[in-house]
């Protein structure tokens, strides 16, 4: 049988990344046993507006909307098995790695990070992969 | 115990758009194992002659997209079972016309996508890959 795929809509509409900036992009869509999120960038889940602050403050508020997104899609941080971080600056990494690991547990997920030229003036971009 | 997936190359039928074939580069179009297919980066090859297609970027997106249309349906799935999408821009100010494009494939209930520059290499504007369900 076909594995379903389907687009979870964010229940919390403020952190529905593609329809509060007009991308096409679906946040959080279901592909058989995976959640795959998009690449989140810093919002505030009260306004749903960009917020653009230090390395740490856009991690924190990126992980902060994660682990929202996931569970309320009935999966959670200790559920990911691999995440994606893209930083404006390869030395900033020290200060998304302080922040990144007071969110996950011990033994955290796999995970890449790569310095890249972002979007939108932000610092820190995030994706990943979890169990649904 | 646990069974073994399946592991299986994905071909794209028009054999011009086996880019790393004619490259001879050390990595296959895509690979299909269990319920999931995963695509190499795919770059603007023109479908006809097999060459890279350095055009505008909307029309190096579109190149691009058509080709894993075709490459996803030459495994037997389609856009519509897109789950992941990456999208590598040479130029982060080709991100709104990358967008516009884009949304022309998956015009409705699309991938989760992530977008971003880096460097690219042959001189092309856009690199991009995808996760998809087999059907």
């Amino acid at each position: 049988m076909a594995p379903r795929r389907e687009v979870i809509v964010p229940s919390v509409r403020t952190l529905d990344a593609g329809s509060s900036f007009g991308q096409a992009v679906s946040t959080v869509v279901r592909g058989g046993d995976f959640l795959f999120v998009c690449g989140l960038s810093a919002v505030d889940a009260r306004s749903g507006e960009r917020v653009r602050g230090t390395t740490a403050s856009e991690t924190r508020q990126i992980l902060i909307n994660l682990k929202q997104l996931l569970e309320a899609a009935g999966s959670s941080l200790d559920k990911v098995v691999k995440v994606n971080v893209l930083l404006h600056s390869m030395l900033e990494a020290p200060n998304m790695n302080e922040v990144y690991a007071s969110f996950f547990p011990d033994p955290p997920p796999a995970r890449t990070v790569c310095g890249a030229r972002l979007p939108d003036g932000a610092k820190v971009i995030i994706e990943c992969t979890a169990l649904a | 115990m646990i069974e073994k997936l399946p592991r299986s190359v994905v071909e794209p039928k028009n054999p011009r758009l086996n880019a790393s074939r004619r490259a001879n580069l050390p990595h296959v179009p895509g690979i299909r194992v269990g319920d999931y297919i995963f695509l190499s980066g795919m770059t603007p090859i023109d479908p006809q002659t097999g060459e890279r297609n350095h055009g505008p970027i909307a029309e190096q997106i579109r190149t691009t997209l058509s080709n894993m249309q075709h490459m996803l349906e030459s495994a037997g799935s389609s856009l519509e079972r897109v789950v992941r999408v990456h999208v590598v821009l040479a130029d982060i100010s080709h991100m709104a016309e990358m967008d516009r494009v884009y949304r022309e494939f998956f015009p409705v209930d699309p991938p989760a996508r992530t977008a971003w520059s880096m460097q690219l290499r042959f001189g092309n504007g856009c690199e991009i890959e995808c996760v998809a369900l087999a059907n």
